[in-house]
């Protein structure tokens, strides 16, 4: 069964039946937004029940989208968060990209402005890793970018897509080895993105962002995962019913490969580790999990096929 | 709007950013108006960040008479506020002058003045220089509009001309005076 990310938007009244039918189809809901009278649902569900799900939600007034960046978590990289740039055009990135499903988070570097003095730390760097994606938004000039980059994307696994305001030919260029994706003529600026011209400029984001993520779905589909992340977030969700408790808006982050559940990792992991999927199969048995270098959260980063020769 | 606003980097892409974000920022700040010559000088090789300008005549200066009107009834002197955008300052200054027991606020728009005597040409003093003001807020939105991290800086505004130049380096203070008296020249200025 080949489950497609989806985004929901409808009324709040009968928005349970909407859930149900979700869970009917063997779907999952990644997050729920309620805001008002509206219902935004991200979730993923089976290719072949789109048309059954779209016809389902007619009456309702809902609509249904396929949202390519649900279930990812990505961080925008930028090399300050300086008061006097403020506002920077990557708070319009990492917003525009949530309007589309993704989950992104902001990695504002403590040393990363300039050229010769620009830094990342290990903190930095290792909680760039734990996502599915890094965004580098960079600045105006080559130059610049050219020789501080490297520096950058050190001991960073994750794909990279490189942003700045040189056109995608320079970018591509100056880099070497290559990022995995690039978007030009998007730098620094000061403006909020309003005009028309803006707005394409972050579509641009967004398809590369999709291409990106779509070569890194094709890639874990040779070797496929022992158990779906959005499977396991349920699981975790009816096993420890502490997460209800817990306000942040994703409780339990869905990554492609991967969770992260905000619970602090000494109190819960062993909980969570011994939590059975199905009969004689535990969340330890799929996954690694380990402490997340993001506050006190727990990472769970699930094995793949060919280590356990399970799939649940 | 500018007399001459010009923006020179090798950089093609980068130049026309930093045009627009310069645009963003002195309408954003309200400085518009004020900048008469603006020339920004950007090398990210070096790299230096130079921005030199003049501004026009930002308006006299605020006098007592530009405040308020000035009434003497009996021992008192009773002003009334009509423009209070620089009331703190003139508050500051009438205690500075008569004391804080001389003078009396009853209300938003009345200053009492009482058992002192007041100065001749009273109605002239000057409370605010505008221009000091707007120099320095033209030097926060140079601030702003320079690259990230160029963190060691050097400003300067006189009377009429401004220059401030940044870098993420510390470069020799020929360098920097070199480019900005070149900058200077470029818009018809000699460098004071």
């Amino acid at each position: 069964m080949i489950l497609v990310p989806i985004t929901y938007t409808g009324g709040v009244y009968r928005h349970d039946e909407i859930i149900d039918y979700i869970e009917d189809l063997g779907g999952y809901i990644v997050q729920k937004h309620e805001m008002a009278q509206e219902m935004v649902l991200q979730a993923f569900i089976p290719k072949d029940d789109i048309e059954r799900f779209t016809a389902f939600a007619r009456p309702l007034a809902g609509e249904v989208a396929e949202s390519p960046l649900v279930g990812c978590e990505i961080a925008v990289v930028i090399p300050s968060l300086e008061i006097h740039h403020l506002p920077h055009s990557a708070c319009d990135i990492a917003e525009y990209l949530r309007t589309v499903g993704a989950k992104t988070n902001m990695v504002g570097l403590a040393r990363g402005f300039g050229k010769r003095i620009s830094q990342l730390n290990d903190e930095e760097r290792d909680v760039i890793n734990e996502h599915d994606l890094a965004i580098y938004v960079l600045g105006n000039f080559e130059t610049c970018i050219e020789e501080k980059f490297n520096g950058l994307r050190r001991g960073v696994n994750v794909p990279i897509i490189l942003t700045g305001a040189p056109p995608v030919d320079a970018l591509r260029r100056i880099t070497d080895p290559p990022a995995a994706g690039y978007v030009g003529n998007l730098g620094r600026f000061m403006h909020r993105t309003r005009t028309e011209a803006d707005i394409g400029r972050l579509d641009a984001v967004v398809e590369e962002v999709a291409r990106v993520l779509n070569v890194a779905r094709d890639e874990i589909a040779h070797d496929p995962l022992s158990v779906s992340p959005a499977r396991l977030k349920e699981v975790i969700e009816d096993g420890v019913p502490e997460i209800h408790q817990v306000y942040s808006p994703t409780p339990i982050t869905v990554q492609l490969t991967g969770l992260r559940i905000k619970l602090p990792f000494d109190r819960y992991h062993d909980v969570i580790k011994s939590l059975p999927v199905e009969e004689d199969v535990t969340i330890g048995d799929t996954a690694w999990i380990s402490p997340s270098r993001m506050r006190d959260y727990i990472l769970v980063q699930i094995k793949p096929f060919s280590e356990t020769h399970i799939v649940v | 709007m500018l007399d001459a606003f010009e923006v020179e980097c090798f950089e093609e892409v980068g130049r026309d950013f930093y045009r627009q974000i310069t645009e963003t920022v002195l309408s954003d700040h309200n400085l518009t108006a004020v900048v008469s010559k603006l020339r920004i000088f950007i090398d990210p090789r070096i790299p230096i960040f130079v921005a030199v300008g003049t501004i026009r005549d930002a308006g006299a200066s605020i006098r007592v008479s530009d405040i308020g009107s000035i009434q003497m009834q009996g021992d008192e002197t009773v002003i009334s506020i009509r423009d209070e955008t620089y009331l703190a300052q003139f508050l500051t200054r009438l205690y500075e002058i008569f004391g804080h027991d001389h003078v009396d606020q009853p209300d938003r728009f009345t200053i009492i003045i009482s058992k002192a005597e007041i100065p001749q040409n009273f109605e002239k003093i000057e409370i605010v220089n505008r221009a000091d003001t707007v120099l320095r807020d033209l030097i926060y939105a140079m601030t702003v509009i320079a690259p990230e991290g160029f963190k060691v800086r050097r400003e300067y505004y006189g009377k009429r001309q401004f220059y401030y130049a940044a870098s993420e380096n510390t470069l020799p203070e020929h360098v920097v005076e070199d480019v900005v008296s070149a900058q200077f020249t470029l818009i018809g200025e000699v460098m004071r």
